[in-house]
């Protein structure tokens, strides 16, 4: 897995590259609370190269979440691929974040 | 080719053969220089002896050639008679040792007119001197050679070497002067006057001759032959032309040409004896004779020769002692080494308590040695560590066992679960991996026609999600009560869960309540993989896309219920991620379409028989990779209402 990070304006755009499993998902949840250490509460996360994410990877979406929810913080994902989309709707994860098409539409969102 | 060798060898093989070589190439450079000298310094003694020699030959020579000379000129200037002639010739003779003899010899009838010859000679016999007149039928002296020659040429004349047979009776040569008398103004030949010299007496001169061991001199008529030579059978008998002819040897015929020429120079050879020899020969002058001096090569070389053995000697035996001396520094460097080396392997199979040895030295040898002492005390050090590691290591492995040993325990594993139950069959199966895991299932009664099952999965792996999974079943339990429904059961268990859950873990459940007397089944998913419900027809169906969210992950949410009827023969077919996500070498995964296909065609009576008979699917499919995730599969199927009577 790699991690490729962009920031526009206040919005940390996360790229996740590769498979988010149990190994995986250490390093993840590094990058990401060095990010909310840092005063980002605005994340929106890339998953178009985001082949694979295992129930692990989903505890740290949902940790992410609840650490941004804390501080009236936003998190929104787009282009989710077949396999995660699918994940993220049978696990019920669809109900709690929001998912876009795209960059254009998660960043609108987050602007509202 | 010396890979496999030891230090040792190779060094002493690299040093002596380095030394040998040098001490060669100094030793063959000494040894040419050296013969070179000692070869100019034979040539300056041959020619110095050479020319004592000739001297003494020449002043022998010219003294014998003063008796005729004299004599000649007294008869010349001076009348004579008989006896004064006999006793004049008698007093030569006996007082000039160097001739053998004496003779004046007259022109036939120059002295007497009635005499045909006049010749007295005299010469030395066993100590005496003995007279005697030459000239007889059968010693015609004008006839010889020592007689005409002379008087021919008109001048005095030294005689080849001839055998003087009835005069002196020996080997000898003759100086031979002519004497004149002077009548009415002319000069007229009287005679002859010699004197004689023993070539045995030359010989004495020549063998005198001190050459090395047996080096010798030999002496050459104006032709060739042999006046003096240690071998007597070739004195007279043999020339110088006459052995190379015999041998083929050319070198020697050119210095023999350069012998009577009165030529001077040197030659290598092969003496009569066959042995190599190098030769010089010079002239001597009076007699136009020639001296060679001959020097056995190998008397030459002697003392080089006995130089170079103690030289080569001395050297081989400074190369053992070298080569002992590597031996010892050799030996020196790989004992140590070699038992540094057993040591390393001993210590390699696991003994590290061996005594290392000990180096005094502080060379490189002695800090690879306390390198070595100091490697060892550290394996030891962290042997010690790691044995002290394992034993904690195998501790919590032993009680994740047991952890893992009460999670199973606490899932009910006797089937038939409900003998007394012949409305509903149940059948689960789980394959723990190696891990503990937290996969679980649970069914239970509710009331006497409600039959509450569950099938759920908690995120993660280990101790943790077994704890998490514990509570999730408690809390299932103690909320499954009479007149309750599936969502609302997950919805409290959801509350209970999130409240205060700092982990954020979470559980995927499935939850079903299942009306025994109708086959009626209500149901709720909380975000877990969708069950299979399988018609007695065959008709196979994924029951309901989307579920609700996973519990224990947000308070407040809500979930649905839904309603299934079936049909006695139908089942419902609940899994976890552990059978989809089952993964082969390939690293592919057996797939809900896989598990669907299998399912269909599965020709099985009992829910038993399905569930085994997916599971070893599952296991021909993954082959040799190794589980990674738990497998558990739940099946529950009506068969029919009870009939109340």
């Amino acid at each position: 897995m790699e991690i490729e990070v962009k920031k526009e304006l206040d919005i940390f755009i996360i790229k996740i590259i590769g498979r988010l499993d149990a190994v995986t998902t250490t390093e993840f949840e590094a990058a990401i609370n060095g990010l909310i250490a840092e005063g980002g509460n605005k994340l929106i996360f890339d998953m178009g190269e985001l082949q694979y994410v295992s129930s692990a990877g989903l505890r740290s979406f949902l940790g992410t979440a609840k650490s941004l929810k804390a501080g009236n913080g936003l998190v929104a994902f787009f282009s989710l691929q077949e396999s995660v989309n699918k994940v993220f709707q049978m696990s019920g994860f669809n109900k709690i974040f929001k998912l876009f098409n795209s960059m254009e539409e998660a960043t609108k969102f987050m602007n509202t | 080719m010396f890979k496999n060798r030891g230090i040792a060898f190779k060094l002493i093989l690299l040093v002596s053969a380095s030394s040998a070589l040098i001490f060669l190439l100094i030793l063959s450079y000494n040894y040419q220089s050296s013969k070179k000298m000692i070869e100019e310094n034979a040539r300056q003694n041959a020619w110095n002896l050479s020319r004592a020699t000739v001297n003494r030959i020449e002043t022998a020579l010219r003294s014998v050639q003063k008796v005729p000379e004299n004599l000649a000129c007294y008869l010349e200037n001076s009348s004579y008679n008989k006896d004064e002639l006999v006793r004049v010739l008698r007093a030569v003779v006996e007082t000039n040792h160097e001739i053998y003899g004496a003779a004046i010899a007259f022109e036939p009838h120059a002295f007497d007119r009635n005499a045909l010859y006049f010749a007295p000679y005299f010469y030395k016999k066993g100590g005496k001197t003995e007279l005697l007149y030459l000239g007889s039928e059968s010693y015609k002296y004008f006839y010889l050679d020592w007689y005409q020659i002379p008087m021919e040429l008109r001048q005095p004349q030294w005689s080849e070497p001839y055998f003087d047979e009835g005069a002196g009776n020996i080997l000898m040569a003759t100086y031979s002067v002519p004497f004149y008398r002077t009548i009415n103004g002319g000069r007229r030949l009287m005679g002859i006057v010699t004197s004689d010299i023993s070539l045995e007496w030359l010989r004495d001169i020549v063998s005198s001759i001190k050459i090395l061991k047996t080096g010798y001199g030999a002496l050459l008529s104006r032709n060739g032959t042999f006046i003096t030579h240690p071998s007597k059978e070739l004195i007279m008998n043999d020339t110088v032309f006459g052995i190379a002819e015999a041998r083929g040897d050319k070198t020697l015929r050119e210095a023999g040409k350069q012998m009577v020429r009165s030529g001077t120079g040197s030659i290598s050879y092969k003496n009569i004896w066959g042995k190599q020899c190098r030769m010089y020969y010079a002239p001597v002058p009076s007699s136009g004779w020639s001296l060679s001096l001959i020097f056995p090569v190998d008397e030459l070389m002697a003392d080089v020769v006995k130089l170079h053995r103690t030289m080569l000697f001395g050297g081989a035996a400074g190369i053992v002692l070298l080569s002992l001396a590597v031996v010892f520094i050799a030996r020196s460097i790989t004992r140590p080494l070699t038992e540094i080396s057993n040591a390393a392997t001993e210590m390699g199979s696991g003994n590290l308590d061996i005594d290392l040895p000990s180096v005094r030295s502080h060379d490189e040898v002695g800090r690879l040695s306390d390198a070595f002492h100091s490697m060892r005390d550290s394996l030891r050090e962290y042997i010690r560590k790691l044995t002290e590691t394992t034993a904690a290591k195998e501790k919590i492995e032993s009680e994740l066992k047991i952890a893992s040993d009460i999670q199973m325990s606490i899932l009910p594993r006797i089937f038939p679960a409900f003998p007394d139950r012949p409305e509903f069959d149940i059948f689960a199966l789980i394959e723990p991996a190696k891990e503990v895991g937290g996969d679980f299932y649970d069914f239970f009664e509710i009331d006497a026609t409600h039959l509450c099952f569950i099938i759920a999965d908690v995120s993660g792996k280990g101790v943790p999600a077994a704890l998490y999974m514990a509570v999730t079943k408690t809390l299932i339990m103690s909320k499954a009560k009479e007149g309750i429904t599936a969502d609302r059961i997950l919805m409290k268990v959801n509350d209970e869960l999130s409240r205060d859950n700092d982990v954020n873990m979470f559980v995927t459940i499935f939850c079903g309540i299942l009306d025994t007397s109708t086959g009626e089944v209500c149901y709720a998913n909380g975000g877990h993989n969708p069950p299979l419900v399988i018609r007695k027809d065959g008709d196979i169906s994924f029951l309901g896309e989307a579920g609700g969210l996973v519990i224990g992950a947000f308070e407040g949410m809500t979930y649905t219920l839904e309603k299934l009827m079936l049909g006695p023969g139908d089942t419902v077919f609940m899994y976890t991620d552990g059978v989809t996500e089952a993964m082969n070498e390939k690293e592919e995964l057996f797939s809900d379409e896989r598990l669907e296909r299998e399912l269909a065609s599965l020709n099985v009576v009992g829910i038993q028989e399905l569930v085994s008979g997916i599971m070893e699917k599952i296991t021909f499919f993954t082959g040799d990779a190794p589980q990674s995730d738990d497998i558990t599969m739940l099946a529950v199927r009506f068969l029919g209402g009870k009939t109340f009577v």
